[in-house]
């Protein structure tokens, strides 16, 4: 069992995702940052798709009620263990009765923390994930509180070798990502396929969309971001028909300036979409904060090939490495 | 007037990212080619390394699990299933929803007979007039959007989304219409919207609860009548 101390509200129970109910109107919800919750999984052992806790408001306090081993990732929210400053994407084992601290993170936006065995909620259609929207999966649906106990799997506690833990490689430091001839150092650069409307922005529209940059602006959470940059227009905006979208999807509303829907957006939609940022790219969105600065790098589905299997690989050697440093299961 | 919308003259397949390709219907809104958009999502459900697929309003949605797949694999493929594919009825139930229109629930209505210069009590005719038809699920579990929209309402969509009230909208958009589920207790009173809130359905059923088997009290091609409970100008 785990309990929550302290919690600000939006913080919830993900996995990778909830798959195979759009005939419903039901969308993915899910971590935003997959990558760094696969890796926390990973590196514990789990399956990449057990649930964990994304947080995204700091500070949370959680207590430990069993001996279990814990893996902290994402943006470096500086975890305390009872006192003891942790290091960010760090697996560790805890005590009984151990408190863990996170506080705002100086950079990124949401931090995961991944248990041996998973956080064990009941999956509700096909997946652990919090449906906020819909108020169902998760812990009883909806965001998590002060008071909450979370149920763990009993007997999963996997002892790692070493008393002090262990590092996790984060994907930035390996994953190079796109490349965008006027990117500034800090910008950070999604890789974009074009969409079904693409064609139909004009060509002062489309050179923005290449060349310019885009600030997240407060307006963004895990429905989507609203971004602010130059306007985007159609050469004859005409009304469109409602659609099935995608996470990562590009939309253009009347306005001009762009929404990218994430993992609470909604599953269906009818402004144009101009483009879609590949799904290996959605963890460099997730982590953007307010005031970060985007920039479109347009690929081709083979380079988004390449970014999946270099993703995968990433996982992998998380999982191989980490593994060393296990006890077996056998011997635990 | 029922123009504004782009209508293709051949079907199309676009990418969705990485992992997902969306079939575009050639023609307008119509119930056969409707038809054949969910023949054609049963037919690819069943494909290898078809993750899930979407129906929208003449479109399919198809999403691929990219690890093992590519969704080059599926272009072409589903162009020629969708030549294939037939139309069909199917068994269909009738909902019957009583309707408040104007008023405080139903603030746009001026708005949308200004907009077509005629009195309110017309567009309320036109639209408590026709029979619609799910056609495609919408944002979220609910209703689905709704095609028989009399073409004489066609509407554009706000260029600046306004806040709403939430729960039993009854609500016009380009060739479009939907019906809101009741709010959710846990749900904020009011969204964003581009579409045009003309009534309220004050005894409008859940119509998703996880917990009741079915899930969902009604499925693609199920047809919906708007009763006019009352007109408030």
């Amino acid at each position: 069992m785990i309990e929550i101390i302290q919690t600000p509200p939006l913080n919830t129970v993900q996995d990778l995702g909830r798959f195979g109910y759009r005939r419903y109107g039901i969308g993915c919800a899910g971590a935003m940052d997959r990558v760094a919750l696969a890796a926390g999984n990973l590196a514990l052992g789990n399956d990449a798709n057990l649930a964990g806790m994304e947080f995204q408001l700091f500070p949370v306090k959680i207590r430990f009620d069993c001996d279990i081993a814990i893996a902290i990732t994402g943006a470096d929210c500086a975890p305390t263990l009872d006192g003891r400053s942790l290091p960010p994407w760090w697996v560790v084992n805890v005590k009984a009765g151990q408190v863990l601290t996170l506080t705002s993170p100086m950079s990124g936006m949401r931090s995961y923390l991944a248990v041996a065995g998973g956080i064990d909620v009941p999956m509700v259609l096909g997946s652990r994930s919090t449906q906020s929207r819909d108020g169902f999966g998760g812990f009883s649906g909806r965001p998590l509180r002060a008071g909450d106990q979370l149920p763990t799997v009993p007997g999963a506690a996997l002892q790692f070798r070493d008393s002090f833990g262990l590092g996790i490689q984060p994907p930035d430091a390996v994953l190079k990502g796109g490349y965008h001839s006027w990117a500034g150092q800090c910008d950070v650069i999604l890789r974009v396929i074009p969409a079904s409307e693409y064609e139909q922005f004009d060509d002062a529209s489309l050179h923005a969309f290449k060349t310019a940059s885009w600030t997240v602006t407060v307006q963004s959470n895990r429905m989507g971001y609203r971004l602010a940059g130059p306007s985007l227009q159609r050469t004859t905006p005409t009304e469109m028909r409602s659609q099935g979208i995608v996470a990562g999807v590009i939309q253009v509303p009347p306005s001009g300036e762009p929404i990218i829907q994430l993992s609470d957006g909604n599953s269906a939609g009818g402004y144009p979409k101009i483009a879609i940022v590949i799904q290996s790219d959605l963890w460099r969105l997730a982590q953007a904060a307010p005031g970060r600065s985007l920039r479109f790098s347009q690929v081709s589905l083979d380079e988004a090939r390449t970014a999946r299997a270099e993703q995968s690989k990433y996982l992998q050697d998380v999982a191989r490495l980490s593994s060393y440093c296990r006890f077996s299961k056998a011997h635990s | 007037m029922s123009g504004g919308i782009t209508i293709l003259e051949k079907p199309r397949v676009s990418y969705c990212g990485d992992h997902g390709l969306l079939l575009e219907a050639e023609g307008d809104l119509a119930l056969p080619t409707q038809e054949r958009i969910w023949a054609l999502n049963d037919v690819v459900l069943g494909w290898a390394g078809v993750l899930d697929t979407q129906p929208g309003m003449n479109s399919l949605l198809v999403l691929i699990q990219n690890d093992e797949h590519d969704p080059v694999e599926y272009h072409d493929r589903l162009l020629r299933a969708w030549s294939e594919s037939q139309s069909g009825r199917r068994p269909s139930k009738l909902l019957e929803v009583g309707v408040v229109y104007g008023g405080e629930g139903g603030g746009d209505l001026p708005d949308v007979a200004r907009y077509h210069q005629v009195d309110v009590a017309e567009i309320v005719q036109l639209h408590s007039g026709a029979e619609y038809t799910i056609f495609a699920p919408g944002t979220g579990p609910g209703f689905g959007y709704l095609f028989g929209l009399d073409p004489r309402l066609f509407i554009p969509r706000r260029k600046v989304p306004v806040m709403r009230k939430v729960g039993g909208t009854v609500s016009i958009a380009g060739a479009q219409a939907i019906l809101g589920a009741p709010k959710h207790p846990n749900a904020a009173d009011t969204s964003p919207t581009g579409w045009h809130v003309i009534g309220r359905a004050h005894d409008v059923p859940i119509p998703f609860d996880i917990a009741r088997d079915p899930m969902s009290i009604v499925s693609l091609g199920d047809r919906i009548r708007f009763r006019v409970e009352r007109l408030d100008r």
